[in-house]
């Protein structure tokens, strides 16, 4: 792996070469076992879709760059390749720097142990030694702001803690590049302010972004890149005004 | 600071024991009995099937103590039986964090095999109680007893490797696993030994990969139960379990991230 101080300017962190993945249409209609010595028919394969293909871009350190399309066009899928927990079933994905995934932020966290301890768990499943987790263990409590539960079971937080405490440990990873699938929308007024600055801040810090969202604004705010996804295809890939431009006037949407 | 850079394999482990020792501290942390569980079944078990074959039958009386004979298989079985088990919502149960982390998938499998170990391990001073309480004397074949470990947790994973990505596809297959592993806690030597076996089967009882290994754990209070052409078989055989689960894991793997 690559030294994060070495000067990388030219090398890209992620780079997609002609990706393509594609999913069963009824994802939820699985095959039996017994199907397996059905007659022929029984056996046939339910029809599949593309969900992406032919994607190719690359990403400089350092871009921020807004996913934009309607839903089900494949931009949480783009956003799965990238850090790597679906494989492309064509072309590559190379991404040579860590990632810190916002996606299904709650995903590792148990509910039978105490914060202090999940904490720790997801912390250390995304790579960081136990005395990286205590030296940041405070800060990552205060940013979730929920300093008097550390040691209630996970299960007896409220939904919205369970955000913060999530979205509190993944963006403290620093991993150097952050990947956003909608998480913002969730959590009151206050808090997702504090979250836009936190991110704002690991922008700051020259970190690479990578960002799903349907929120213009957000968008606007954060971004400097954007690829537009339609059907599948990677559409359009320019500046985010553009991107935004395009996307509007394809779907009709007045602009904010 | 960013996590630290660590080579590939210090990050596996890494992720492995952290999963391991959330799996056993879940566990633990909420009932309220913890250990002791884990030692109540295999001992409740151990416990009828002296009854009806020391009591009852008047049966296995060739293996004094019998219970310390039927303990020494019936708690690496416990460990193959309740990995498989598990193995089978390996991908099902922890979706959720397989959808939201970047850690080899073979981890899933392995973690089960792992923890499902340390509570075998866990299990041995009990065996150790019995065999003093019941006066059975180790015997110089108690080295043993790692090798048949090691061959143990080969065919664990690779029997795991095989089963979980499986049964994402073939739900049925968490029945048939449960269906087979009943079969073969009757089929494998553990509350007889293989000398039992009218002796045409002997030479096929050999194919059971768990034969060998339990002969191997069994030799250390009955030196008369090790038998070096099953436990030869045995390791043969649990290599290529692991091969084949290998390849059918690297198979599967990108089809298995789609569906779960």
């Amino acid at each position: 792996m690559v030294p994060v101080n070495q000067p990388s300017a030219a090398q890209p962190v992620i780079s997609l070469q002609d990706v393509g993945i594609r999913f069963r249409r009824n994802r939820r209609g699985r095959r039996n076992f017994k199907d397996l010595f059905g007659p022929r028919k029984r056996r046939s394969r339910p029809g599949e879709f593309w969900a992406l293909q032919h994607v190719t871009f690359s990403v400089q350190p350092g871009e921020a760059i807004g996913v934009v399309g309607r839903n089900g066009q494949g931009k949480s899928t783009l956003l799965k390749l990238v850090t790597g927990v679906v494989l492309p079933d064509e072309g590559t994905v190379h991404v040579t720097e860590g990632v810190a995934p916002l996606i299904e932020i709650t995903g590792g966290f148990v509910d039978d142990l105490s914060v202090r301890d999940n904490v720790y768990l997801t912390a250390g499943l995304h790579g960081m030694t136990r005395k990286q987790v205590t030296a940041r263990f405070d800060e990552i409590i205060e940013f979730a702001e929920i300093g008097d539960f550390i040691d209630t079971p996970y299960k007896h937080l409220s939904s919205g803690m369970k955000v913060r405490i999530a979205f509190a440990v993944i963006s403290r990873l620093e991993e150097p590049i952050l990947l956003v699938d909608e998480v913002l929308a969730v959590g009151d007024k206050a808090f997702r302010e504090k979250c836009y600055r936190r991110i704002e801040e690991l922008l700051a810090g020259g970190r690479t972004l990578f960002i799903v969202s349907h929120n213009e604004r957000d968008l606007r705010r954060f971004c400097t890149r954007g690829l537009y996804l339609d059907k599948g295809d990677l559409v359009l890939d320019g500046s985010i005004t553009d991107v935004l431009e395009r996307y509007n006037a394809d779907y009709g949407v007045k602009p904010a | 600071m960013r996590p630290e850079q660590r080579t590939p394999i210090a990050r596996y482990r890494h992720s492995l024991w952290l999963l391991t020792k959330r799996d056993l501290r879940v566990r633990y942390s909420t009932s309220l009995l913890g250990y002791f569980w884990s030692i109540l079944d295999p001992l409740v078990m151990a416990g009828i099937y002296w009854f009806v074959f020391t009591q009852v039958l008047d049966r296995g009386m060739d293996h004094k103590p019998y219970i310390v004979f039927l303990l020494v298989a019936l708690l690496p079985w416990m460990w193959f039986n309740g990995a498989i088990s598990d193995c089978t919502r390996a991908f099902l149960r922890e979706a959720k964090l397989i959808r939201s982390t970047r850690i080899p998938r073979t981890i899933w499998v392995n973690r089960l095999v792992l923890s499902k170990g340390i509570e075998f391990l866990a299990s041995i001073p009990v065996l150790v109680l019995f065999a003093i309480i019941f006066g059975a004397q180790p015997g110089i074949d108690a080295v043993f007893f790692p090798l048949a470990i090691v061959i143990q947790a080969i065919l664990t994973v690779g029997v795991g490797l095989l089963v979980a990505p499986l049964v994402v596809f073939f739900r049925d297959l968490e029945r048939a696993v449960k269906l087979i592993l009943r079969f073969l806690f009757y089929a494998s030597p553990i509350i007889y030994g293989t000398t039992e076996l009218p002796s045409e089967l002997h030479f096929w009882a050999a194919f059971n990969p768990l034969s060998g290994i339990f002969s191997l754990y069994r030799s250390a209070f009955f030196p008369e139960q090790l038998d070096w052409f099953a436990v030869a078989v045995s390791a043969a055989v649990s290599l290529v379990f692991l091969g084949l689960g290998l390849l059918v894991f690297r198979r599967t793997e990108r089809a298995v991230l789609k569906e779960i």
